[in-house]
C-alpha cells in the first residue's frame, strides 16, 4: 500500500470524495499532504516556512546544576547539567570538559520500548556533541579549577520526554539552554585535597578556606549555535517537521548556524530528493530567520528567570 | 575534543559528604522539631497533577509534589511480545526510570530497580485486565527529580495516566507514605526526611472503593503507629483521589475547547483548579508549566 501511494492519483482521487479526512490521510499520505501543499498550508494550519510555537522554560529541575526544558510543538527535550570534579589531562591541564548523551526513554514514542532503544537517538547524541564542542559556545578554559589539578567535568544528558519532529532541532535548544542556566557552585579544596562544594554561610561568612573560584558563577557563552530542520518535496521546503512528515516525507536538511551568522554544521542524511545549491541556500536562509527567533525565546527565558 | 569525553576520566561529586546524619538524629528525636519546608506533620507537600502530558501516547500524566516530578506515558494495548503464552486477559508492563541528573549524586536514580515491580503489582488490581484480551497496555515513567515519596507519586501519576488513555479500571489508584521520625510521624516525606527515617508506610488505595491495592511497612512499628499511620495515610488518598478526578474533568473540558489555544480559557481553567484543590492539599502552580498546556488539535481542511 505503501508504495502505491504516491503516484497514479486517479483512483485515489476519485475516493476522496468519499472517504473521511482520517481515512484518506492514514491510507495516501502522501496524496493528503500533496493536496496541502498546492494550497501553500500544512495539515496543522501552519504556513510552510513557519516553524511551530517554541518555549523554554529554564530552572525545571532543582538537582541539577543547570536545567532547561524545550517546547518546539509537541516535542519536548528536558536537558540538565551535573558538574563533577575531575582531573584534568596532561596535554590541556587548564581545560574543563563536557560529555554529551541524548536519550528517548520509552515514555516519549510509542516505537521506542524498554531494552529496544530508538536507532536516531546515538545519531542525534553523536551530531549534538560535534555541533557543541566545535561551535566553540563554552570556553573550556572557564571550567577550569586548578590548573593541573582539578577541573569541571560537566555530565549533559538531554531526554526526550514527546517526540513529534525536529528532535535535533529541540535537543540542541535545550541543550544551549541549560548551559546558560548552569551556576558553578562556588567550592573549596579541603584536607585530603579533594575539592568540596561550600555553603552560602561559609561563601559569606569568613570561613577558614577561601573559595577557589571566586569570580566565575556563570559561564559566558560566546556564538551560541541553532539550528533548523528542513524537510525537501518537490518544489517545496518544509520547515520543521513533525513525526508525520518525517515519516512520509524522507529528505531532511539541518543546518546549524550560530548567533553571527556562521555556519556551524549542516547535515543531509541521504533522502531521495537531490538537494540543489538553490535549495540549500533557502534553507540556510530560513535557518537564518529562525536563529532570530530561538535567540529572543533564549534571551526571554533568561530575563524571565532574573524576574522570578 | 570529543576523543576526551569518550576516555571518561575519573570524576567524582563535589558537594559534601552527607556527615550530617549524626547530628540531624537528636532533632527528630524532639518531639516539636519543624520540616525544613514548614510544613506540618500531617501536611502534604503541594502537588500538582494533570493528564496528557505527551502527545505521542495514548494517554500520559505529568505530576509535580513538591520537588518530586514525574511523568508517566501509557501506551497501547497493542499486541504482547511474540514470545508471550496465549493469554484471555490482557497484561500490564510497568516500567519506572529516572534521569541521570533526578537526584543529589548523579545516576543514583538506577538504585530503584523494584519499582517498576512495585507499580505493577498497585495497579493490577485495579485495571479491569478483562476489558482488553490478549494484548498489553505499557505503562512507562520516568522521574525527573527525585524529592522524597517518588514510589507512591509514580503510582498515583500512574493510574491518572491510564485514566486518560482511557483504560477501563475499577477506580483511581491514590498512593501516599508516612515516615516514622523517632517519636513522629510525617505524611509524604522528603528525600532528607526519608533518609534519616526510622520506619516508612506506604499505602495504595482506590478511594472510592475503600480498597487497599498495596500496603509496605519496613523498619520498626508498634501497633498503635500502625494505625495511625494507616488513619492518616487513607484519609490523604481519598483527598488526592478528589484531586486527580478534578484533573481529569478539567483535561477533558479543555481538550474539548480546541479553539482557545491563546485566549485565557487555559489559564482560567488553571486557577479554577487551584482553587479547587486549595481546599485540599494546598495547590501550587506547577514548575514546568509547559507540561501541562492542554493538548491542542489543529484544524483539518478538507482534502
Amino acid at each position: 500500500m505503501e508504495s502505491g501511494n504516491g503516484g497514479g492519483g486517479g483512483k485515489e482521487g476519485d475516493l476522496s470524495g468519499e472517504m473521511e479526512v482520517d481515512a484518506y490521510r492514514r491510507l495516501f499520505p502522501l496524496r493528503f499532504y500533496e493536496r496541502h501543499l498546492l494550497e501553500s498550508v500544512r495539515p496543522d494550519a501552519r504556513p510552510l516556512a513557519h516553524a511551530r510555537d517554541t518555549s523554554l522554560a529554564l530552572g525545571a529541575v532543582a538537582t541539577a546544576d543547570g536545567s532547561a526544558l524545550a517546547k518546539i510543538g509537541c516535542t519536548t527535550m528536558l536537558a540538565g547539567i551535573k558538574l563533577e570534579v575531575m582531573t584534568p589531562s596532561t596535554d590541556s591541564p587548564d581545560e574543563g570538559c563536557i560529555a554529551i548523551e541524548f536519550y528517548m526513554p520509552p515514555i516519549c514514542s510509542p516505537i521506542v520500548r524498554p531494552g529496544r532503544p530508538a536507532e536516531v537517538a546515538p545519531v542525534i547524541a553523536k551530531q549534538l556533541s560535534d555541533v557543541i564542542l566545535s561551535s566553540g559556545m563554552v570556553n573550556l578554559k572557564e571550567l577550569s579549577l586548578i590548573s593541573g589539578k582539578a577541573a569541571w567535568m560537566a555530565y549533559l544528558d538531554i531526554y526526550c520526554l514527546d517526540a513529534d519532529g525536529a528532535l535535533f532541532d529541540a535537543a540542541l535548544l535545550s541543550a544551549v539552554a541549560a548551559f546558560s542556566h548552569l551556576h558553578l557552585p562556588p567550592v573549596s579544596v579541603n584536607d585530603d585535597g579533594r575539592v568540596v562544594t561550600m555553603s552560602k554561610e561559609q561563601v559569606e561568612g569568613n570561613s577558614a578556606k577561601e573559595p577557589v573560584n571566586k569570580e566565575r558563577r556563570k559561564l559566558t557563552l560566546n556564538s551560541i549555535p541553532f539550528s533548523l530542520t528542513c524537510i525537501l518535496y518537490k518544489k517545496y521546503i518544509l520547515v520543521d517537521p513533525t513525526a508525520e512528515e518525517e515519516s512520509i516525507m524522507e529528505s531532511l536538511v539541518t543546518v546549524v548556524l550560530d548567533t553571527s551568522g556562521r555556519l556551524v554544521s549542516l547535515y543531509k542524511p541521504g533522502g531521495t530528493v537531490l538537494a540543489y545549491t538553490s535549495t540549500i541556500q533557502d534553507c540556510v536562509a530560513l535557518t537564518r530567520q529562525r536563529v532570530k527567533e530561538l535567540r529572543k525565546i533564549l534571551n526571554e527565558a533568561l530575563v524571565d528567570m532574573e524576574v522570578d | 575534543m570529543a576523543g576526551k569525553s569518550a576516555s571518561a576520566p575519573m570524576t567524582y561529586n563535589p558537594s559534601p559528604p552527607t556527615q550530617k546524619k549524626k547530628q540531624k538524629q537528636p532533632i527528630f528525636q524532639d518531639v516539636d522539631w519543624v520540616r525544613a519546608d514548614d510544613r506540618g506533620f500531617h501536611q502534604c507537600r503541594p502537588a500538582f497533577m494533570r493528564s496528557g502530558a505527551v502527545n505521542a501516547a495514548s494517554g500520559s500524566a505529568y505530576a509535580e509534589f513538591g520537588n518530586t516530578k514525574v511523568i508517566v506515558s501509557i501506551f497501547g494495548p497493542r499486541e504482547s511480545k511474540k514470545a508471550m503464552m496465549y493469554s484471555d486477559i490482557g497484561r500490564l508492563n510497568c516500567s519506572v526510570s529516572f534521569t541521570t541528573f533526578s537526584t543529589q549524586t548523579r545516576g543514583q536514580g538506577s538504585d530503584h530497580k523494584e519499582f517498576s515491580s512495585m507499580l505493577h503489582k498497585a495497579l493490577e488490581g485495579a485495571v479491569i485486565l478483562e476489558s482488553f484480551p490478549k494484548t498489553t497496555v505499557d505503562i512507562f515513567a520516568l522521574v525527573l527529580e527525585s524529592g522524597g515519596s517518588d514510589l507512591p507519586v509514580i503510582i498515583s501519576c500512574a493510574s491518572l495516566a491510564l485514566a486518560d488513555a482511557g483504560i477501563m479500571m475499577f477506580d483511581l489508584v491514590t498512593s501516599v507514605s508516612v515516615s516514622c521520625l523517632g517519636k513522629n510521624l510525617v505524611i509524604d516525606p522528603t528525600s532528607e526526611e526519608e533518609s534519616d527515617q526510622d520506619g516508612s508506610f506506604m499505602i495504595s488505595c482506590m478511594p472510592s472503593r475503600n480498597e487497599v491495592t498495596q500496603l509496605t511497612i519496613t523498619g520498626e512499628w508498634s501497633t498503635s503507629k500502625i494505625h495511625e499511620a494507616m488513619e492518616l495515610c487513607l484519609d490523604a488518598c481519598s483527598k488526592l483521589g478528589k484531586i486527580m478526578r478534578t484533573s481529569i474533568i478539567l483535561s477533558i473540558t479543555s481538550n474539548s475547547c480546541l479553539y482557545c489555544k491563546n485566549s485565557g480559557i487555559k489559564r482560567r481553567g488553571l486557577e479554577a483548579l487551584e482553587q479547587m484543590e486549595c481546599l485540599e492539599l494546598g495547590v501550587t502552580k506547577p514548575h514546568l508549566t509547559l507540561l501541562t498546556t492542554p493538548r491542542i488539535q489543529p484544524t483539518q481542511p478538507d482534502p
